[in-house]
């Protein structure tokens, strides 16, 4: 259960080799196991040149994907779960954990305690899961504050030191790498007190708890595909409370017509959970014997801010309902929209735009159009129009949008092509969020949080609501289908 | 060299890192290591260039010692430092002990004999049983359990006799790194006592005296494997962790009662440790309890239902890895199911990242059921996942590549057996809805593939997913028919794809590649793309023509000579005709038509080396019959990528050329020869494991004093024949103890040349030894042996040494090792003995008992040099006995 090695590369589009190794650290002591275990089957770890190219050549971030490639490009090379053999001197390194995120490839390379002439399954290799944990440590690292390359510099030469705390010999001891100096490290654990809080607070004491919900949704306006929409939300906190271990419990409510809350995923500090919390599962069909709440969550809290929870929930309607048509017309696109925002949602955005771009087309030559509310932008090199709705819908709680577009399809080529959007197949993808809302109608307050420490603690909550990937297909023509009632 | 600056550290450092080998090899391991040890103790440098210093060692030992010896030395003298170092916080503590943790496990240092590990497991002990309260303390004693942890993972049972040290530790720190540390040896310990059988040397050491911990006495090496366990593992599973051939171990009541609390105590702290140690430290406990019989998993449970709701990948995976171990006697199928919901429900978790989830659905495929059905090891849908279950993990356009593709495979899996067989489970009815949401997938897959400058994933994509769908779509021809059909039509859209469909028909197996095949030969000699792809075309029909109709081809190819083009073109056509050959389709007029097309291309292509091989081709297909032809044409490999057919189809020809690097397939062995006179005579005896012929053994005397060995030749050996005898006359030039190198060249009934390198053969001292010339008839009065003997000096040497041999065993040594060369003697305590050492030095040796406490050996030798050797010699004598 270790790594033998870890890297992080930055992909640099453009640059000669395409990317670099920001850092790299290499376990001897698992390499000599390694070299054990595997036996014939062992591959040296190569230096770090030759593994930055195979990478970037794997993830195809090489610019060279003009051939096709058989250890790249084969049908049957599917790789699972994001783990890739990389090709390295005639043989294959093998199981490489690769993470993209934000310009940066977060890599390590579990120890396989057995022989890898044939692929074991990923389950079986102990590993591999550290793994996992280590590089979403890495990734959160990376992610918090600023990013600049200033601050991604700072970051890099920091690393050698949290991994001489965190992981010395290719073990992990911890993952979170966001610490505010090494004093609070697991490593320094006073006896008897939580390895993940090494610290104690001292001040004001209070406890934040955050709702973020955000809603998906794809709807078709089509008698024979269904319209599908989906609710998923994460509760934030931090606890700032003295003492070693001080207990809090918190309990999220539900209005007697809010939407239960499924596939519950806690923090791990989360000491205890109820039976009903454990079992309400989004493959069940709801009725009105779902559990309801309260959903009761005792832990003793880390320092640092955490996700407390996420879940996911069904809810009966979508918060606005669209459709959309686009039709061909002697080259140019006659285009309709028509949203409506549901009664029963708090009509108080923050913003609320929709993005409506035409995809293998050409730049935006000519529009013409008109709204009954808010105004439109044009956004002609990127063929996208914005309508901007703003902070309300009006009293009728219905808008819409028609007009006519044309393009100049000389310019096409010059712009990526999109393998989806053929023909009339396009979308309006919604970007909204109200504040101090949920779709759940799920909520914390003053009277959900019970800390069992001196002091009475400031309580703060919040809450809000946020779209995620919420698009509304043309009608006149085929989308890709979320098929969610197939087996039903 | 003088001093560096910090500066001149972090480039020399820089430089290290990025090419470990060619830095050392350029810079001097030696060299550098000595300059980095003698650095540490430097005044001018800083701590953090130290730190960065002792980091490179962390992570570069095998480079900066390769030799077991000298890395022992580094850690002494890392160990030294240490001691230096003041009493007051020192960054360099923690950092020391790492390395010289690292230097000692990784350059194989750390062995029973070896002063620096048993200082260093002193040093570790001590610092992790430090009760100082200051942060630096703890901080020290943590690094001490990480690095006690450490060495014992690489050679497990190690700290087995520190057990109950360390769990008194654990009981008072109770900090995460010593319940790691604890929990390690604890497994480890049993599983070396599980190993061992009822015969093992001792129950738990100190386990049930716990508040008594002992201070570690001599280190105890008895329960300390060789090294990291031995790699015979059971497929599938890893380590050769306790499953132990003499089953599960077997404990006294008061050990097992022990054992239990001490195992309830940490489950019941485990909360307090970080997600990847709980992890870890759940896993390790898990084998703890398989190990001893009659150990209840029960224990586990409270901790499992705190894990179940967890959003950690390794928390799940742990929970896994108990389930797979423990099976009903932990889960029962109510947990299953729930466990089973959980990962589903993780499995399609919008909020957790996309890597997480995909880990989550391989977990599903391999999930360790109570009961399972299919064969272990492959990938499968569990029973209790019905497909209702799954309705949140259908595989949708709009997904990422790599999510699209998991999904559509578990689709697959779920319903392949449906789909063919007569609607088991519930999905019966649900049959045609299935196909026709695959279908629809497929298809906006070959639309998306098929937008004129489509980027390669998006076409990779869709020929994974077709491949994927094949498996299920193998009983529905009709379903299969639209697959082809559909992908025809993406040929004939984009002909530059024709590698993928190569690489498809050669993956897809029998059941597409058939169908597909002809629908892209209909594709690709109706020439559709026009000139541009005809290169593409010629690669397809070089793929499929063989086994198509011979007419449609003919005519295209004839069509396309028509076009002319460069070598490449040529080679493509040609090759492409090869196939042809090779094809199944001689009836007809086709053969008549084929003929002539060769003999064209013989006579109008405009490269002389096309010219050659069409001729090539006309001959062979006027002359052989046709499964001739198949097999001159040789077996063929389609490699897409390569430039030229001419070198695809000579490759078996090549190999046959080629010289082939193999594991010598016989073995030699010595056989004890006693030669009278000059050369000396080695004698060896060949045995093959199979047959072999015209072998040809090489033998090479390393070093200097012998001249040079002739090769040995032998026609044939078969296996279980009796074994070939070998004489080797060996001429030395200085009577010395070498290493003969032996390797082998032979040919395989198969027609191949091989070359093995056979492990070295140990030519002693002894094997030297001659008896002295016989006097010759001219000499009338050969010398005595006092003559000899005083002929020796002044020029040569003399020795005298007491030997260890009593009452008889002087005279059984004589007979064993000394009787040709025995000149005078008076069994049993007097022998005089006269060696003859090629090529011109003897030894003499006068060996007299001296009562009941030994020999006393006197030797002379008329050749200084080999008093050493003759010593050595003796007293190998002396210690074989």
């Amino acid at each position: 259960m270790a790594q033998r090695a870890i890297w992080l590369v930055s992909h640099e589009p453009g640059t000669p080799h395409g990317g670099t190794v920001r850092f790299s650290r290499r376990y001897p002591t698992v390499e000599k196991r390694a070299k054990t275990f595997n036996g014939s089957s062992y591959v040296p770890l190569p230096e770090d040149d030759p593994f930055c190219k195979a990478l970037l050549f794997e993830l195809r971030l090489l610019d060279d994907d003009k051939d096709f490639v058989e250890s790249r490009d084969g049908c049957s090379r599917i790789s699972k779960a994001s783990v890739y053999g990389l090709p390295i001197g005639g043989k294959e390194l093998w199981p490489v954990l690769a993470l993209q995120k934000n310009g940066l490839i977060y890599v390590s390379v579990p120890l396989v305690e057995q022989t890898l002439s044939a692929h074991p399954p990923l389950i079986s290799i102990s590993g591999i899961s550290q793994a996992f944990d280590l590089l979403f440590g890495l990734i959160d690292f990376f992610d918090s504050g600023p990013r600049t390359e200033a601050d991604l510099s700072t970051k890099v030469s920091q690393l050698p030191d949290l991994l001489l705390h965190i992981c010395p010999f290719g073990t992990l001891l911890d993952s979170n790498f966001l610490l505010d100096n090494f004093s609070n490290l697991s490593i320094y654990q006073a006896p008897k007190q939580p390895a993940w809080k090494a610290g104690t607070y001292k001040g004001k004491p209070q406890v934040a708890v955050s709702i973020t919900e955000k809603v998906k949704s794809m709807q078709y306006d089509k008698r024979e595909v269904a319209d599908m929409w989906q609710v998923y939300g994460t509760i934030t906190c931090k606890c700032d409370l003295e003492g070693v271990m001080p207990n809090v419990t918190i309990s999220l409510n539900l209005p007697t017509n809010g939407s239960p809350l499924q596939d519950i995923l806690v923090h791990p500090c989360v000491t205890s959970l109820d039976s009903a919390v454990l079992t309400s599962s989004s493959v069940d069909i709801m009725d009105d014997s779902a559990f309801s709440g309260p959903y009761k969550f005792p832990f003793t809290p880390p320092l640092e801010s955490f996700h407390l929870c996420y879940y996911t929930s069904q809810v009966p309607v979508p918060p606005i309902l669209g459709f959309y048509q686009l039709k061909e017309e002697d080259s140019q696109l006659k285009i309709t929209v028509h949203l409506k925002l549901h009664e029963s949602v708090k009509n108080c955005f923050e913003y609320c735009e929709a993005h409506i771009p035409f995809y293998n087309r050409g730049p935006i030559t000519h529009l013409e159009y008109k709204v009954s509310f808010g105004q439109v932008e044009v956004l002609r090199e990127k063929s996208l129009l914005i309508w901007i709705i703003g902070q309300k819908f009006p009293k009728s709680l219905e808008i819409n949008l028609s007009g006519t577009v044309n393009f100049n399809t000389m310019g096409h080529q010059k712009q990526p092509v999109d393998t989806i959007c053929i023909g009339g197949t396009t979308y309006v993808k919604l970007y909204f969020r109200i504040p101090d809302y949920t779709l759940t109608g799920c909520y914390a307050d003053q009277h959900s949080v019970q800390v069992f420490a001196s002091g009475k603690p400031k309580i703060t909550t919040c809450r809000e609501l946020i779209s995620s990937d919420y698009y509304i297909w043309n009608s006149k023509a085929p989308a890709p289908v979320a098929y969610r009632s197939l087996f039903l | 060299m003088g001093p560096r600056s910090a500066d001149a550290w972090a480039r020399v450092l820089a430089a290290l890192r990025a090419s470990p080998a060619a830095f050392v090899a350029r810079a001097g391991a030696e060299a550098l290591a000595a300059e980095l040890l003698s650095e540490l103790r430097s005044e001018r440098l800083s701590e953090p260039t130290k730190v960065s210093l002792l980091a490179a060692i962390l992570e570069f030992p095998t480079q900066l010692w390769p030799d077991p010896t000298a890395a022992e030395a580094a850690v002494s003298a890392l160990l030294d430092t240490l001691a230096l170092l003041p009493p007051r916080p020192a960054a360099l503590r923690r950092p020391l002990l790492l390395a010289a943790t690292s230097v000692l496990a990784s350059c194989g240092a750390l062995a029973p004999a070896s002063a620096a590990t048993s200082r260093l497991l002193c040093v570790l002990l001590r610092a992790a049983a430090g009760r100082a309260a200051g942060p630096e303390q703890r901080a020290v004693r943590a690094t001490a359990c990480e690095c006690l942890r450490e060495l014992e993972s690489c050679h497990p049972g190690l700290l087995a006799g520190q057990l109950g040290l360390l769990r008194a530790l654990q009981d008072t720190l109770g900090t995460q790194a010593h319940c790691l540390l604890f929990v390690l040896t604890l497994r480890d310990a049993l599983g070396a006592l599980a190993r061992a059988g009822p015969g093992a040397p001792a129950g738990l050491h100190g386990l049930p005296d716990s508040p008594g911990a002992q201070w570690p006495g001599p280190w105890d090496w008895s329960l300390a494997g060789e090294d990291v366990r031995d790699p015979a593992a059971p497929v599938g599973r890893e380590g050769g962790r306790p499953e132990p051939s003499a089953g599960p171990l077997d404990l006294t009541p008061p050990e097992a009662r022990e054992l239990r609390a001490a195992v309830s105590q940490l489950l019941d702290a485990s909360y307090l440790l970080t997600p990847p140690a709980q992890a870890q430290m759940l896993q390790q406990l898990s084998q703890v309890l398989r190990t001893v019989r009659g150990q209840p998993p029960a224990l586990l449970k409270p901790q499992l239902v705190r894990l179940l709701g967890t959003a950690r990948v390794s928390l799940l995976h742990a929970v896994l890895a108990s389930k797979d171990a423990f099976g009903e006697a932990l889960f029962t199928a109510q947990d299953e199911a729930l466990l089973l919901r959980r990962l589903v429900g993780a499995a399609q978790h919008p909020a957790l990242p996309s890597p997480a989830r995909l880990f989550c659905l391989h977990c599903l495929l391999h999930f360790p059921e109570n009961w399972p059905l299919g064969p272990a090891g492959e990938e499968g849908t569990p029973v209790l996942l019905t497909p209702s279950l799954a309705t949140g993990l259908l595989p949708s356009l709009l997904q990422d590549p790599p999510d699209l593709l998991a999904r559509l495979h578990l689709l697959c899996l779920l319903c392949g057996e449906e789909l063919g067989a007569d609607g088991r489970r519930d999905c019966q009815g649900t049959e045609d809805q299935v196909l026709l949401y695959l279908q629809g997938l497929l298809a906006s897959l070959r639309q998306g593939a098929a937008q004129p400058g489509a980027p390669r994933s998006s076409v990779t994509l869709c020929f994974r997913a077709s491949y994927l769908a094949t498996r299920c779509l193998a009983s529905h021809p009709g379903a299969l028919a639209q697959l082809t059909k559909g992908l025809a039509e993406l040929y004939q859209a984009r002909p530059c794809l024709a590698p993928h469909f190569v690489d498809l028909l050669e993956q897809a197996g029998e059941v597409l590649a058939e169908p597909l095949g002809k629908a892209l030969q209909q594709v690709a000699v109706a020439g559709a793309g026009g000139a541009q792809a005809l290169q593409w075309h010629l690669q397809i029909l070089t793929k499929v023509a063989g086994g198509q109709p011979l007419g449609p081809t003919l005519g295209f190819l004839w069509a396309a000579l028509g076009q002319g083009g460069d070598w490449a073109w040529e080679q493509a056509l040609l090759g492409a005709c090869r196939a042809l050959l090779r094809g199944t389709d001689l009836s007809g007029a086709g053969p008549r038509n084929l003929a002539n097309l060769l003999q064209e291309l013989a006579r109008g292509l405009d490269d002389p080396d096309s010219r050659d091989r069409g001729r090539l081709y006309y001959s062979l297909f006027t002359h052989l019959s046709g499964s001739k032809l198949g097999s001159a044409l040789g077996p063929t490999r389609s490699t897409p990528m390569l430039g030229s057919s001419l070198v695809e189809e000579n490759e078996g020809f090549a190999s046959a050329l080629t010289v082939q690097e193999a594991q010598a397939p016989l073995q030699l062995r010595r056989v004890p020869q006693q030669a009278k006179e000059p050369p000396v005579i080695l004698g060896l005896t060949v045995e093959a494991s199979e047959i072999l012929y015209s072998l040809e053994l090489r033998f090479r005397v390393l070093g200097p004093h012998y001249e040079p060995l002739e090769a040995v030749q032998v026609p044939c050996l078969r296996p279980g024949a009796s074994p070939k005898l070998l004489l080797l006359p060996l001429e030395p030039r200085r009577p010395y103890p070498t290493l003969l190198d032996v390797s082998v060249l032979y040919a395989t009934p198969g027609g191949l040349t091989c070359y093995a390198q056979l492990p070295s053969l140990p030519i002693a001292f002894a094997d030297l030894f001659l008896p002295l010339p016989p006097p010759s008839p001219e000499v009338t009065h050969p010398p005595t042996f006092q003559e000899l003997w005083a002929s020796c000096l002044p020029g040569g040497a003399e020795s005298c040494m007491w030997g260890p041999w009593q009452g008889q065993a002087l005279e059984t040594l004589v007979t064993k090792h000394w009787e040709p060369f025995v000149m005078s003697a008076t069994p049993p305590t007097s022998y005089r003995v006269a060696i003859r050492l090629p090529p011109s030095s003897q030894l003499l040796l006068q060996l007299e008992a001296a009562g009941e406490d030994g020999v006393r050996v006197a030797l002379r030798t008329d050749d200084w040099a080999i008093l050493p050797l003759a010593g050595e010699y003796l007293r190998g004598l002396g210690a074989t006995l």
